[in-house]
């Protein structure tokens, strides 16, 4: 059973596996966040309701140019420290604005990333939501993602830094579905009620 | 009936009404200021605040950084008409003092070592005050970071306390805190482990007295966590979805305090600001 | 907002703009909606919350009993500052005045203070020893645009609803008792304009501001008068395009001042 939990209030009074925004005290688990929590879990994580992206490596981010300077490019990607790419990893020149897909190579103690694989993508339109939504927006094996790229014929890019790239298409009906899966999220079979969103917004 | 008669040992309540442990109403709204990362406004008894939190974000200047945490910087403000005496704009000794007391409660309950290098704004205003804005602002920033999704051990929750006209009472008003006995201690608490992080007196107390004022103390903080809890809980309410096993009521908008006192003016000195046709505020 | 956000924000204006479209759907004359609250901060002789689309503005009154002026032995002041608190965004900060926010006090309290509306001899108490100094303080709760207009909304309307506090024998204010409200004979307001994209438009959002090649705010009475004018920013009009704004602010301020006229 889904619950709301703010920080500091008590997960789990039994021994579980540690999930993420969670912390141990006196053999008690405890929320750090305002988020949900689902008690039947065997594990005791809480989903954030908000908050900015923790880099993680592997993650595939949507970065945004922050700054540019001789030796690079300052790439803001939702966390709290931006990345840095210098200039020969990009292939493509890079202004203020621009919006570049990468991976994350790997993570310091500082929480900054380093990024790999930089490209530009070109044209298109943001779409901000929070981090930990995007493994919903993508699906299993893609599915979610699937059933969007389908049903608004956008070219669309999930980066797990809570952006979403998308081009051409409908994009306001891509935003429009995105909004849905945001409040409904926690709930089952979503991806057939996003498919059937879709198809009934495109009569 | 002038100050010197004033015995709430033989009138029993209070000049406003309210019972010794009881809070003037309390209200709280979060996400009210959809620019920053997590916000909130509060009413609590004349008090009306506003609490916005910015970050974790790059600490600038950059020499406040700390390689090993988030630096906390609350400030602490009043608008020039929020006092009877038209308050000069800028910030004054008063307003340091508590920015910085307040800075350091809020820091004890943030995990800022998940934030190196980091620095995570909180800044609250006070637009209207009545004795207790600075507990107020606690409180109301509070829920303003776990708005922000910041990850913190516990909420601080905050509330006055102290002695005025012979008697222990929690959350001193103006016309309590100008009793010619009057001590005000603003306290503010953790509420899962009960650590103090906030703590402040001014005027005599007997040890004794101390020990009752800091129960009564404590017991504030919590009743004014009900309401902060309650508040969180709100905004996000998702469909069916339930605090504690209860659903939560969905009527109004602001989550109001558990207290159910009504001050009444009748008692009220008539020192205190008119009571003027006073619309809720559309936020 | 991050430089490269709004850098991106920005091209999204301009591209729109040179369309004659905006990001809100807006036309490009076309004000935000107005929302208006009174009274809510008790220790205020009056006081007013103004939301103009995203925007939030406090808007506050004391009134204070000072000396004259020497050379106005009978008038009594006012005075209007502003500030863009750090709460409001993330690029405003907090410290002495800006030059932004110096401007938006400075042009705010010309529009008001220049269309004669309050009659500063109805502020003298006793000529020659004390007038009423009246102090107003705006305040941006929540920053997206235009702190000009919603200044002048906010200020007009808080000082019309301004109370007289009482006075005893010794003119000094008898806290809680009043006598009598503050007078305005007319109601100026301010409308401000941005150049994007080479496109003319009403009532700037933030990211439009920051679009903006110019801007021009001017004051007007319902009597068709000009009270006060300012272009900011860089950039330059055409004199078309100035007297196109004046005629605009004269229609659009009169939808505003029907929409407050019970206010």
């Amino acid at each position: 059973m889904k619950q709301i939990v703010i920080p500091g209030e008590i997960v789990s009074e039994e021994r579980k596996r540690l999930g993420s925004n969670v912390y141990v005290l006196n053999g008690k688990i405890h929320s750090k966040v305002l988020g949900i929590i689902d008690n039947e879990s065997d594990t005791a994580d809480v989903v954030a309701l908000k908050g900015t992206y923790i880099p993680k490596r592997d993650d595939t981010v949507i970065g945004i140019v922050n700054r540019v300077v001789f030796a690079g490019y300052g790439v803001e990607i939702n966390s709290f420290n931006e990345s840095f790419i210098p200039r020969k990893a990009m292939r493509q020149e890079a202004k203020l604005g621009d919006i570049i897909v990468a991976k994350i190579d790997d993570v310091n103690e500082l929480k900054e990333a380093n990024l790999s694989y930089p490209k530009k993508l070109y044209d298109g339109e943001i779409i901000q939501i929070i981090p930990v939504r995007s493994p919903r927006l993508i699906g299993k094996n893609a599915s979610m993602l699937d059933v969007l790229t389908n049903g608004t014929n956008c070219e669309i890019f999930i980066g797990k830094n809570g952006r979403v790239w998308a081009k051409d298409g409908n994009i306001d009906l891509l935003k429009k579905a995105i909004n849905f899966i945001d409040e409904n999220s926690y709930k089952s079979n979503l991806t057939n009620a996003v498919e059937e969103l879709l198809k009934g917004e495109k009569k | 009936m002038t100050m010197q008669d004033i015995d709430y040992k033989k009138t029993k309540t209070r000049l406003d009404g309210r019972k010794m442990n009881e809070l003037r109403p309390l209200s709280i709204e979060v996400g009210v200021i959809p620019n920053a990362q997590g916000s909130a406004y509060l009413e609590w008894g004349q008090n009306k605040v506003y609490a916005a939190v910015y970050g974790p974000r790059e600490a600038l200047p950059k020499h406040t950084a700390n390689s090993l945490k988030a630096v906390v910087k609350v400030e602490y403000r009043m608008v020039s008409f929020s006092v009877p005496d038209r308050k000069r704009p800028g910030p004054n000794r008063r307003d340091q003092e508590i920015s910085k007391v307040l800075g350091e409660a809020l820091d004890h309950a943030i995990f800022t070592e998940q934030f190196p290098n980091t620095e995570i704004g909180v800044y609250v205003e006070v637009i209207d005050s009545n004795a207790g804005s600075r507990v107020a602002c606690l409180a109301a920033a509070s829920c303003a970071l776990a708005d922000a999704g910041i990850p913190m051990k516990d909420l601080v929750s905050a509330t006055g306390v102290g002695k005025a006209y012979g008697e222990i009472i929690l959350d001193l008003n103006k016309d309590e805190e100008d009793a010619p006995d009057a001590v005000d201690i603003p306290i503010a608490i953790m509420p899962n482990s009960k650590e103090i992080v906030l703590l402040q007196m001014d005027g005599p107390l007997t040890r004794k007295e101390w020990d009752s004022v800091a129960k009564l103390g404590m017991e504030g903080c919590m009743q004014v966590y009900e309401v902060q809890k309650a508040a969180l809980a709100k905004k996000y309410e998702i469909g069916e979805a339930l605090v504690n096993g209860k659903k939560i009521a969905k009527a109004e908008n602001k989550t109001e305090s558990k207290v159910e006192n009504k001050t009444t003016d009748k008692k009220e000195d008539k020192k205190s600001s008119a009571k003027t046709t006073k619309k809720k505020v559309k936020k | 907002m991050r430089a490269g956000i709004l850098a991106n924000e920005i091209s999204k204006a301009v591209s729109l703009a040179r369309e004659g479209k905006r990001s809100d759907g807006r036309a490009l004359d076309e004000y935000r909606k107005i929302t208006v609250s009174k009274d809510m901060c008790e220790n205020a002789e009056s006081s007013t919350m103004i939301t103009l689309g995203k925007t939030k503005v406090l808007a506050g009154l004391k009134l204070t009993v000072g000396t004259p002026y020497p050379d106005s032995p009978a008038e009594g002041a006012i005075s209007i500052g502003a500030e863009a608190l750090p709460l409001a965004h993330a690029e405003y900060e907090s410290g002495r005045p800006s030059n932004d926010e110096v401007e938006l006090a400075r042009v705010v309290d010309r529009g008001l203070r220049e269309s004669k509306a309050i009659d500063f001899a109805q502020l003298c108490i006793k000529e020659g020893e004390a007038v009423w100094v009246g102090y107003l303080d705006f305040y941006a709760i929540n920053g997206d645009g235009n702190l000009f207009d919603a200044g002048s909304i906010s200020s007009l309307i808080t000082f019309r609803n301004g109370k007289m506090p009482k006075l005893d024998k010794n003119n000094k204010i008898i806290y809680g008792e009043f006598d009598g409200k503050l007078k305005m004979t007319k109601m100026p307001l301010l409308t401000t304009f941005v150049k994007v994209g080479g496109k003319i438009m009403l009532d700037p959002t933030f990211v439009e501001e920051k679009a903006a090649e110019a801007r021009y705010s001017v004051a007007t009475t319902e009597d068709g008068n000009l009270t006060a004018m300012q272009k900011g920013v860089g950039g330059s009009f055409t004199l078309e395009e100035v007297n196109y704004m004046i005629d605009k602010a004269f229609v659009e301020s009169e939808k505003i001042r029907k929409q407050i006229k019970n206010e």
